[in-house]
Parts: C-alpha cells; sequence; structure tokens
C-alpha cells in the first residue's frame, strides 16, 4: 500500500460504493444486503473468526468505534480514553451495560476479552498484543501497558469487541467455534437463522435501546453473481446495500428518486506502485517524470463513471482527512499532467524520446508490466488509461491480469514493476502511512510483506513515524503529519 | 469373468491415478489459501495487515509439512472417508458442507439430464425417420440454433426476461429467502418454482447433443438391409422406426447418456452460479477461488469417482448389449 514517496502515483479516491435508499413502509424491518451465501450462509456469530457473519458486529460491541472516514471516535462501552503517558492508555468503562442473557457487564469482561486473545493468538487479528504488554482492571478503569509508544495503536485496542466472560471461559476452542447462539452488549439478539437469510431482533435491554429504530433486521444472502445482486439492489430488494452500479443515478436513482439514494464517500486511495527495487523504478527523476505524465482526472473518470475523484499525491484521503492536510501544500497536493517537465525529469534519469520511445542510456525503450487482479474492473480500466498516458511519453508498457492470489502473492514477494494497489482508508493518518511508509515492511525481495510493497525505506520517514506515535496532543500530531504529508511528494519530485 | 478382472483392475488403476492427480493439481495453482483469504477481506475493505495475515494462517491450519507427508495424510483420510473442515467455512466438516450441496445439484441437474435425453432422443428419432422433409431441417435448425447459446449467456437472459423484467421467477436461489430445506409439501413446490429457468437453460442447451446424435444414428441404421427388409414386409411405419431402428441407434447414445450422469455430479458451474444456485457446481467455484485444498480435494475426488464408477456401469452394461465385446 504505497503512495510511498518514493514512487507513488496516487490515480483516484476509491469510493465504497454504498446505495443506501431511506427505509420504506415504517415495518420496523430493515434490510441489508447480507453476507456472499455460497452456496448456503453458514451459522457463525464468532467475532474474531474472519468467516463471521455481518450481524455479528450488530451483536458484540467493541470499546469505541472509529471513523474509517475522519478518524473520529464515538464511544461504546468505554465512555472515554486518555494516553497518562504515551505508553499507557487508559479507557473509562460505561456502566449499567447488560449482556442479552440478562448478566452484567463489566470492566472483568474486557480484561477477559484481551486475555483471550493473548491466550489464542489466532484470533488477535489487529496483533494487539505485538504491542501491549499488560492489562489490568480497577475500579471502572482498564489500564494497557504499551511497550513502545503508539499513541494511533488505540484504533485498533478500541475495535476490539467484547465478548462475554461468563460464557467464553468455558468454550473449549475459541478459534474454531461458531458461537451460533450469540451473546452481545449490542443493539440487536439473533432471532432465526435459515441457509439463506437470517434475522436479528432488537435487543429492549440495550443501554442506548431508545436509539434503535428498527425492531428486526433481516440478512438475505447475497447472490453469487454481480449481475444478481445489482438486479435485487435495483428491483428494490434490499433497504441498505454495498455494490458498484455502473451509472448509478440512470439504473438506480432515477427509478424512485425520492427513495433510492446512494453515498459513495472515499474510503482509500488506489494508486500505482512502482517496485523500488528495479531499475529504472529506484530513479526518483523517471518516477517524477511518471507521475507527470498521467492526467488524473481522465483516469479517475474512466475508471469509475467519474464516480470518485483524482487522489492527493500527500496519502491522504480528501475531503475525509482535510483537518491533517498542511496548508502549504500546492493544489492541495494534487499533481497535474506536465508533458514537458516529464520530458525534463525522464532527461535528468537518462531517458531521451527518439522515434516516439524513450530510450535510456542503454539503447533500449522503457518498458513497465503492471499487475493487478483481473476481476477488478474499475483497476483495470484505470491501469488501461495509465497505458495509454505513458505510451504516448515512449513507454511501453503492458498489462498482467491475474486471480487475486497470484497478485497478491507477487506484490507480496517484491517481484512486480509496477501495480495497481489500494491503501490507506483507516480514518487515521499514523496507519495509513505508517503501512505504507515504514521501512519495517520493506523486507527484501522474495521474502513476502503485507505492507509496503514498493520496498520504501527513508530513515527521515521513520524518524517522522515514531515522532507522530508518541505525540499525545493534536498540534504536535499535525505537525509530525505535515512532515509525512512531504515525503510522497517530495521524493517524486526532487 | 476374464474381461470383468481386466475391467476391475483398470478400474482401481485409473482411481489411484485420479486420486494422485486430485491432490496435485490445486497445489500447483498460483497463489495460497491465507493469500485469497485476505483477498476476501481485502475486497470488503478491511486493511490488510502482517498481523492479520499470521491470524488467517493460525485460524486456517494451513499445512506446513512436505509434500510427501502431506500426501501420505491425504491417502490416509480418503480411506478413513476423513476429509477434515475447509478453509471456505471453518466451522463445518468438508463432507457436511458437501452433504448440504449434492441433493440440490443431484435433482436439478440430474432430472434435467434425463429429461434432456429423452426429449432429445424422441426428436433425434423423428428427424431421422423424417430426412430430408421439412420435420428434419426444422428440428435440425433448431438445435443448431439452441447448441450455439452458451448456457450461463441463455441463463442471464431468461433471468433477466422472465424474473427481472415480468417478476414471473425468483432471481436466484434455490429456494425462497428464510426457509430451511426439509421435505414438506410446501417446501419442494417452492423449490421446484425456484428451479424452473435454471431447468430450462440446461434442457435447451443439452438437447441439442441428443438430438445431432440420435439423427445422425438413425439414418445409418435406416440404410442397413433389415430396415428395408422390414418396410418391404410390410410393417407398420411406427414399428420399424421404433422398434427396428431406433433400438438399434440407441446404443451409442446410451454410452453416452451414462458418462453424462458421471458428469451430473460436478455440477454445472457456470449456470448454477448465474442462478445461485446452492449446489455442488457453486460449491466448486467458491473452493477453487479460495484455494480451499481441503474442499477441493473432496469434491474432485466425489467427482472424479462417480465419473469411473459411470463407466465402469456402462463398461459392464455393453456386455450384455454387444456380444463382440466379451471377445475383445
Amino acid at each position: 500500500m504505497i503512495l510511498s514517496a518514493g514512487a507513488t502515483l496516487c490515480l483516484l479516491a476509491l469510493s465504497s460504493c454504498g446505495t443506501n435508499p431511506s427505509t420504506g413502509g415504517g415495518s420496523g424491518t430493515l434490510t441489508i444486503q447480507g453476507d456472499a451465501g455460497n452456496p448456503t450462509l453458514v451459522q457463525n456469530f464468532n467475532p474474531f473468526a474472519g468467516s463471521s457473519l455481518h450481524g455479528t458486529f450488530l451483536i458484540y460491541e467493541p470499546l469505541e468505534i472509529p471513523s474509517p472516514i475522519d478518524g473520529s471516535y464515538t464511544p461504546f462501552l468505554a465512555t472515554g480514553y486518555k494516553f497518562t503517558d504515551p505508553k499507557t492508555l487508559v479507557y473509562t468503562i460505561r456502566q449499567g451495560v447488560k449482556w442479552s442473557d440478562g448478566k452484567d457487564f463489566s470492566p472483568a469482561d474486557v480484561v477477559f476479552t484481551f486475555n483471550l486473545l493473548k491466550k489464542f493468538p489466532a484470533l488477535d487479528t489487529k496483533a494487539v498484543w505485538q504491542q501491549i504488554t499488560s492489562i489490568s482492571a480497577s475500579g471502572n478503569d482498564v489500564t494497557m501497558n504499551f511497550s513502545a509508544a503508539n499513541v494511533p495503536f488505540a484504533i485498533s485496542i478500541a475495535q476490539t469487541p467484547i465478548v462475554p466472560q461468563h460464557l467464553w471461559s468455558s468454550m473449549s476452542d475459541p478459534v474454531k467455534d461458531a458461537n451460533t447462539h450469540p451473546v452481545g452488549t449490542g443493539p440487536f439478539m439473533l432471532d432465526s437463522f435459515a441457509p439463506t437469510q437470517y434475522s436479528l431482533k432488537k435487543n429492549t435491554n440495550y443501554w442506548q435501546a431508545d436509539k434503535v429504530a428498527p425492531s428486526e433486521v433481516l440478512f438475505p444472502a447475497q447472490a453469487s453473481n454481480q449481475s444478481t445482486n445489482q438486479l435485487d439492489v435495483v428491483s428494490g430488494k434490499f433497504d441498505w446495500s454495498y455494490n458498484f452500479l455502473p451509472d448509478v443515478k440512470t439504473t438506480y436513482v432515477n427509478r424512485d428518486p425520492a427513495h433510492n439514494q446512494y453515498w459513495f464517500p472515499p474510503g482509500g486511495t488506489i494508486g500505482l506502485y512502482l517496485n523500488l527495487t528495479k531499475a529504472p523504478f529506484s530513479d526518483v527523476n523517471f518516477r517524477k517524470g511518471l507521475s507527470m505524465s498521467l492526467n488524473r482526472t481522465t483516469i479517475a473518470t474512466k475508471a469509475v463513471n467519474g464516480y470518485m475523484d483524482q487522489a492527493s499525491m500527500s496519502g491522504l484521503i480528501l475531503p475525509n482527512l482535510k483537518k491533517w492536510l498542511d496548508p502549504s501544500l500546492p493544489n492541495q497536493g494534487v499533481v497535474a499532467q506536465d508533458t514537458a517537465g516529464a520530458q525534463t525529469a525522464f532527461a535528468q534519469a537518462g531517458y531521451s524520446m527518439q522515434a516516439g520511445k524513450l530510450v535510456g542510456r542503454n539503447g533500449k525503450q522503457a518498458t513497465m508490466t503492471i499487475v493487478m487482479p483481473g476481476n477488478f474492473s474499475d483497476w483495470v480500466a484505470a491501469a488501461k488509461e495509465v497505458v495509454q498516458e505513458v505510451a504516448s511519453v515512449g513507454i511501453a508498457a503492458t498489462l498482467d491480469l491475474p486471480q487475486y492470489p497470484q497478485y497478491s502473492q507477487g506484490i507480496q514477494a517484491g517481484t512486480f514493476d509496477a501495480a495497481i494497489g489500494g491503501y490507506g482508508g483507516n480514518g487515521d493518518p499514523y496507519t495509513d502511512f505508517s503501512l505504507a511508509l515504514s521501512s519495517t515492511f520493506a523486507t527484501p525481495v522474495n521474502t513476502p510483506t503485507a505492507n509496503n510493497f514498493e520496498r520504501f525505506k527513508d530513515p527521515s520517514v521513520d524518524q517522522a513515524l515514531t515522532t507522530l506515535a508518541s505525540a499525545t496532543d493534536t498540534s504536535a500530531r499535525t505537525q509530525a503529519t505535515y512532515t509525512l504529508e512531504q515525503a510522497p511528494i517530495t521524493t517524486t519530485r526532487c | 469373468m476374464r474381461y470383468i478382472g481386466r475391467k476391475v483392475a483398470l478400474f482401481v488403476i485409473t482411481l489411484w491415478g485420479a486420486i494422485t492427480l486430485n491432490f496435485l493439481l490445486p497445489r500447483l495453482m498460483p497463489g495460497s489459501p491465507v493469500d485469497a483469504a485476505l483477498g476476501r477481506l481485502a475486497s470488503s475493505g478491511v486493511p490488510i495487515t502482517n498481523a492479520e495475515r499470521r491470524a488467517v494462517e493460525v485460524q486456517l491450519g494451513v499445512p506446513h509439512g512436505s509434500l510427501i507427508s502431506q500426501y501420505g495424510d491425504y491417502l490416509n483420510s480418503i480411506l478413513h472417508f476423513n476429509f477434515g473442515s475447509s478453509y471456505s467455512f471453518p466451522s463445518e466438516t468438508v463432507a457436511h458442507t458437501i452433504g448440504k450441496a449434492a441433493p440440490w445439484t443431484l435433482a436439478l441437474i440430474g432430472v434435467t439430464t434425463i429429461v434432456a435425453f429423452i426429449i432429445g432422443t424422441l426428436l433425434g428419432v423423428y428427424a431421422g425417420w423424417r430426412r430430408g422433409k421439412t420435420a428434419d431441417t426444422t428440428v435440425t435448425l433448431g438445435a443448431t440454433f439452441f447448441a450455439a447459446f452458451p448456457p450461463f449467456w441463455l441463463g442471464l437472459l431468461l433471468l433477466f426476461v422472465f424474473a427481472f423484467k415480468f417478476s414471473l421467477f425468483p432471481i436466484k436461489g434455490g429456494y425462497s429467502p428464510g426457509e430451511t430445506p426439509s421435505l414438506s409439501p410446501s417446501f419442494l413446490a417452492d423449490a421446484v418454482y425456484h428451479s424452473v429457468i435454471p431447468a430450462v437453460t440446461l434442457a435447451i442447451t443439452t438437447l441439442s447433443g441428443w438430438v445431432f446424435g440420435m439423427r445422425n444414428n438413425m439414418i445409418n441404421t435406416l440404410g442397413e438391409d433389415y430396415v428395408t427388409f422390414a418396410e418391404a414386409n410390410g410393417l407398420r411405419t411406427r414399428t420399424v422406426a421404433l422398434l427396428y431402428a431406433a433400438r438399434n441407434a440407441l446404443l451409442p447414445n446410451v454410452t453416452a447418456f451414462g458418462l453424462s450422469l458421471g458428469a451430473v455430479v460436478g455440477g454445472s458451474v457456470l449456470v448454477e452460479g448465474v442462478f445461485s444456485y446452492p449446489g455442488l457446481g457453486n460449491l466448486l467455484y467458491i473452493a477453487v477461488s479460495n484455494h480451499d485444498f481441503p474442499l477441493m480435494q473432496a469434491l474432485f475426488l466425489v467427482i472424479t469417482v462417480s465419473m469411473l464408477v459411470a463407466i465402469f456401469i456402462v463398461d459392464l452394461i455393453y456386455v450384455r448389449l454387444d456380444p463382440r465385446v466379451r471377445q475383445a
């Protein structure tokens, strides 16, 4: 996930595509496009399992929920948190909450849940225990001690779903257990389960029950193919759904403009990753030339019917994270197409135009193979436009469209030239920047890494990340974020 | 007996070969089950970290041993009919997952295969008997026309017109959302209602194969002396067509029918995919896209074994149908 300093060219802001008509009819039933039922749903409400059903998250609650849009926190089982120092995090736990079986919820459940993750590392999907060394409760407070200063890590702790000690302590294998009779603190409880649909009913003892409008939530299984899902959405089968719809105004909104609405928030950045371990992409001037050759507006338009916007080269998702944007960045960090500038940059990298081809010092034309999963149609559309645009500056680019697992293996091992990839969308600049730019992820080629596929390394960026990690007050965090925003821009431009 | 003994030996060797290939092929696919699982998470918008990756590895229990030791475990588990739990549905055993999907495929594809065979063969007899006439031209042209339709495309078309535009049939699935499969009349009626478009799609596109095969066999058989002799003797037209010509012309079609029944178990991946049908074809697609080795192995095993058994039975039946085979 990189936009890194190095190499990254942000193409467009990805929207998580959601269509959400208002609940019609007033029946009190909310129908949400549910899980992929392939071929049928499997009852699994284990909140730590990768295969748990979506409804699980209306049954269990975490301490706080961070917004992936702007990183702000909404308190749930905690009423608030504070760092007493950059290595000590204290949550104040809400009083008067009950589990849906009537038993009282207490800070001991929180401590139990985190210790469960320690005992079963397979449940610890956020690697909480890589960061914290101990957890303890006293009164209404739960205190966590960190091994190193990492203020932004609260985002991972806050999202951990809390489970009841009185039921989970007797579970023999919480990793495999499907938890078919979930008991949580959340707004809904499991009502019925069938292989193609399950329903949740309102938890009348919920601590903020007055804020919950529907008395029932239905999750019908998705179809196994995207076109049937689209037909289901268009024919009004769902109140809420999450889909890509081509030309959404005509195909969806116009059918019932009073009720059919959509919201495509920018949910991440799609970028062109360049492999910094390979020539010519290791040369910053070449990257700079490449970056200036691209018309990001056209790319965004062609990829997704104009649903998204060009992305800022700073690596921030705009407008969501605008409060973190360094006001001194020209044009909010969006790089404009500049063919003449690109030629100058290529010349500095030792490349020149000869008969329509960009030829290097070795007399060979610059080439690049861009890899992406063949079924991600919007990425492929964006990449095709990139190929055309770089062809006009003389680079011979080709597309490689394997299945996702093969794509993922290639970018993790670092064996690609260029790749289309997504990054960010955590709502928190530190997490986004750290995953993208931290040299700890920059493993040697052929050693897989889950982040920083470009293998970007820069000691000053690592330093800025450390500073940001230990900053507890807003102005220090803002300053450290500004520094990080410069990294993607200056390294492509220096 | 020697013939049967040889067939049994051949059956066992082929079975071993199929089982071994079945083990190797999934492992030759690029990428790993962990990558596939992370891909699913990534496409639902979850940022993937190294921690997520480690957790998924532990959750799936992806095998780390050498290929040889995995092969040993695999053979051992097949002998005990124990296929473990799948990566895609970790809380269920593979046998349970397949058991839930199998009836749907057997009913839908099995019934349509039989119906298509009967109708297609009868049409073929008719076209062959009236060779060169308008009836023959109509049937042959019609069959050619429908044979050219890819089943998934025809499926999408029927789905769009009859399920979406006119809302005559449900748009997806094997039964209504919220129902639990049972043998009650109301559930069976619901299931039949859901199977109409998929069944029509499959029947239309597979019909033509039987029509062509039967028609051409008929024309060959009609040239035989015994048919001319029967006609010369003044037998009724229908008697000659059905009892003399068609009966002999049917033999090759019966072989093909046996094989296609063996193939029923594999389901129709594309058609089940289009209709989100809860059958084996859909399951196979999931298994392959998730790199779900345990599920894939068990499915391929079921498919190859049922195919081999079908071939074996056809071989045995042939001994009775055709005396020349016994000498071979």
